[in-house]
């Protein structure tokens, strides 16, 4: 097994300590979808297990909106699924850091691989800091923090708790973002990642404009990534004069 | 604690369509291996993931989030490290609301 794929306890423990204050961010959208959940007749018990298992806010989210009698098992599959393809890229971007990952330990790795935590680990891998315990650390604690948010948003349903507002006047609304804001300052490498960043904020801007939803983060990921690649290896190649 | 058994199916269904999409891209790289533009694509894709996560929210969502970005990046720079930045994001946005300029 690679060094980077290591797990011990105390990594483990300090990946859970800090992904504490990035996982409140889901608060307030845990306990929207609490609520949300418990007026489309979900029990408390089955919204908790639901974002347990799921661990996917916005495809919950966009599931609860066809959720209906009797149950469209296909069309949540589908939507669970498109609304989560930016975890296949990140999955994707994650495998050459654990190439050697033993089996059983890849449906957890695939499973705390949400936004926040993906993001910091991955630029911690790419810095050759990666550390495996910290990664399923910090999963499981987001976790623990959506799904328990969301069966405090179930329990007190309408009560003052599902009030956005209050979350809004602390500034805690925009700690997902700030994540990403934050760690693309650390990967930023400089001159050669403006334009592919740029091609990534012009596709992203476009398809946000132009199709809706959040496919904005696939496309612009996409764009970005094979713009940088086709000029690392295409157009430089084709620079290179022979002497 | 109630559980309907059609419901408990569905939500089985959700866990495996979000496991199918997040370990999708990590079993599709074992079978392309390691070419040279994949290796390339995905040392760009990361970064590009991160900043077309963050522009749309930061184009909708107006003053506050823009300022807490700026203060994001600023502090994250001059400091380093992943938590002053964070606070600076969230202080900055609370303080522009708070101030009436968002």
């Amino acid at each position: 097994m690679s060094l980077s794929a290591r797990v011990t306890w105390r990594s483990f423990q300090a990946g859970a300590l800090r992904m504490i204050f990035p996982g409140l961010a889901s608060l307030p959208f845990g306990i929207g979808f609490g609520v949300a959940a418990a007026q489309k007749g979900l029990s408390a018990f089955e919204t908790t297990l639901m974002s347990f298992t799921v661990m996917a806010g916005t495809s919950q989210m966009v599931a609860l909106d066809i959720w209906a009698q009797p149950l469209p098992l296909i069309a949540l599959a589908v939507s669970v699924f498109v609304a989560n393809l930016r975890y296949f890229v990140m999955g994707a971007a994650l495998q050459p850091h654990l190439p050697h990952l033993p089996w059983w330990l890849q449906p957890p790795v695939w499973y705390v691989t949400v936004d926040q935590n993906w993001a910091l680990n991955i630029a911690e891998y790419r810095r050759g800091e990666g550390d495996l315990g910290k990664f399923l650390g910090g999963g499981a604690i987001m976790a623990c923090i959506w799904s328990g948010s969301t069966l405090l948003g179930h329990l007190a349903a309408g009560g003052v708790l599902s009030d956005p507002g209050t979350a809004r006047r602390f500034g805690l609304d925009f700690v997902a973002i700030a994540v990403f804001v934050v760690v693309a300052t650390i990967m930023f490498r400089g001159k050669r990642d403006l334009t592919p960043w740029a091609v990534a904020i012009a596709a992203a801007l476009a398809s946000k404009w132009l199709i809706g939803g959040n496919w904005y983060i696939v496309i612009g990921g996409l764009a970005g990534g094979f713009y940088g690649a086709l000029r690392d290896t295409y157009f430089k190649k084709r620079d290179v004069r022979p002497s | 604690m109630s559980a309907h058994p059609e419901t408990l199916i569905a939500i089985f269904v959700m866990a495996l369509a979000a496991m199918l999409a997040k370990g999708g891209g990590f079993l599709a790289m074992r079978w392309l291996g390691r070419h040279r533009f994949v290796v390339a694509v995905l040392d760009h894709a990361p970064g590009a993931v991160l900043v077309s996560a963050a522009v749309v929210p930061l184009t909708q969502s107006g003053g506050a989030f823009v300022a807490g970005a700026v203060a994001a990046a600023v502090v994250t720079r001059t400091f380093g490290g992943f938590t002053p930045g964070l606070f600076a994001a969230v202080g900055a946005v609370a303080l522009t609301r708070w101030a009436g300029l968002a």
